[in-house]
């Protein structure tokens, strides 16, 4: 786990991820603490995409993916979910800190009571984890299957555009992967969102299943 | 045993024939493959590696065809130096080789002994808690060597290893695949000439794609004598005509003239005498041969 913590989270990588949670807490304004989770999704899903991207295609850059030819797909696929794994929880613990960067720079209004407040935050760790799993999963995937990660990454924002617009929450309203963010703020007791969330789940799923016949497809 | 080919032709997606028609054995011991660059030597253990497949023809490794449901018996028997590979900066040595022992397949604690073991032999233990990006380029290089050889393959397989070293790394690289090659197969490709003469018995040479000469180095040598000669120039006017009309190995001042090794299949049109061929002459001669 060390090893592999030193191969897929090398500085420079963490270095622009805390830099983008920094800058997009100091310049995207919110005015009610409940704003901060929608101000917070889309843009780590997008840098998500961007963080995953090279989970294993840095392998195929190094050239040192000739000589991953030769290990058991088992062993292959094991270092790949543990490079996913790290890079997610990292993205995780980068969006809980984000969360309170966005509290202390825009000192937005809190609700009445401080339980509502937890309860909101532990609801936003909930739905970012499984964004943050599905954009890495999706991101890892298509560059696999491209054997390049500029074509998942350009997939990536495709989707992003698609889903984080108004074409989105037209067309697929409560399961779209955004649905936490397009939620009805107002109305604390809607858990519609949680559709959009299970689709993140199913397709996260799916995608990590592809990945086998993938990495035995493409080597 | 060891490695069968017959026929076989690699065609790539833009219908560039990256080897053709070709048909060799190779068997166990270290065996060279010389060629310049371009000539098909990085396919061929593409396709040995199981990277690439053939687009015709047949390969065997100890009887086991390359076919897609074998491939997982023969990458277990392979050990794989390429020609360019960039090992994990972040890791120090002693890491980064346990991280690919263990992607291997190989028991942790064989793994470590092993390690232990072939540093010893590479003369890298000191180094071994350097950072992979705090070495020189022939270190890089041994580690590389080193990983290939760390689940002990019955069949190693390395592209060009010396290249960008310095003479006394590329010697010690060299002992160590004589060294490996014991009961063992090593394909050895390079176009560095000396390399294979100091340590191969066997060796094929490539040009285009092709197999111009595939067996021992003493016939080699035998086909290339009585077409190597040396003559002197008197002036560098003089060289030069000659170089426009035979091929050169070498050419050097000696006692203020120039003195230079002539190939040529017919006894040239200078006074020169005959000399007994070098492997770097007959390679020439070989390579040269049908343009000739």
């Amino acid at each position: 786990m060390r090893k592999e913590y030193k191969i897929i989270l090398p500085f420079y990588k963490m270095a622009y991820a805390v830099c983008f949670m920094i800058l997009l807490s100091l310049i995207r304004g919110v005015y009610v603490s409940y704003e901060i989770g929608i101000a917070l999704e889309p843009p780590i899903a997008i840098l998500t995409a961007v963080f995953c991207a090279d989970t294993y295609v840095t392998e195929i850059i190094t050239k040192r993916s000739e000589v991953w030819r030769l290990y058991p797909l088992k062993k292959k696929l094991l270092a790949i979910y543990t490079r996913l794994f790290l890079q997610i929880l990292f993205l995780f613990l980068l969006a809980a800190a984000g969360y309170g960067l966005f509290l202390l720079f825009q000192r937005p209004t809190f609700s009445v009571n401080a339980v509502q407040e937890t309860a909101q935050f532990l609801v936003f760790l909930a739905s970012i984890i499984i964004t943050i799993a599905f954009w890495g999963i999706l991101a890892n995937t298509l560059a696999c299957m491209f054997r390049n990660m500029w074509s998942a990454i350009g997939i990536c924002l495709i989707l992003w555009l698609l889903t984080n617009s108004s074409l989105g929450i037209h067309y697929l309203g409560k399961w779209n992967v955004f649905s936490y963010t397009f939620r009805e703020m107002e109305n604390g007791g809607d858990y519609n969102w949680l559709c959009g969330k299970v689709v993140s789940i199913f397709l996260g799923t799916a995608a990590m299943a592809a990945l086998p016949t993938i990495m035995k497809q493409k080597r | 045993m060891g490695i069968k080919i017959k026929d076989l032709t690699v065609t790539f997606k833009n219908q560039v024939i990256a080897i053709r028609h070709a048909n060799l054995e190779i068997p166990k011991g270290i065996y060279g493959l010389l060629g310049e660059n371009g000539a098909g030597k990085t396919t061929l253990m593409r396709v040995l590696t199981t990277i690439l497949a053939p687009t015709n023809g047949t390969v065997t490794l100890d009887g086991i065809p390359y076919r897609k449901e074998n491939y997982e018996k023969i990458q277990k028997k392979i050990g794989y130096l390429p020609q360019e590979i960039d090992l994990y900066p972040n890791l120090t040595v002693q890491e980064c080789l346990e991280y690919m022992g263990n992607l291997s397949g190989i028991p942790k604690r064989i793994c470590k002994e092993r390690i232990q073991n072939l540093l010893e032999k590479t003369s890298l233990t000191e180094h071994r808690k350097k950072k992979i990006r705090q070495l020189s380029g022939g270190m890089k290089r041994r580690v590389g060597l080193i990983q290939a050889l760390l689940n002990e393959p019955e069949f190693l397989i390395v592209d060009e290893p010396t290249t960008g070293l310095d003479p006394e790394e590329r010697i010690r690289i060299r002992n160590l695949l004589v060294d490996f090659s014991e009961g063992r197969t090593v394909l050895f490709s390079t176009h560095v000439v000396e390399d294979l003469a100091a340590t191969c018995n066997q060796l094929a040479v490539m040009k285009k794609g092709e197999f111009l000469y595939a067996g021992s180095m003493k016939d080699l040598l035998a086909q290339a004598n009585g077409h190597v000669w040396t003559c002197k120039a008197a002036d560098e006017i003089t060289a030069r005509e000659l170089e426009k009309k035979y091929h050169i190995s070498s050419k050097q001042y000696v006692g203020g003239e120039l003195q230079l090794r002539l190939i040529s299949e017919r006894p040239p049109q200078v006074e020169c005498r005959v000399c007994s061929a070098t492997l770097e002459d007959a390679y020439i001669y070989m390579t040269n041969k049908k343009s000739r």
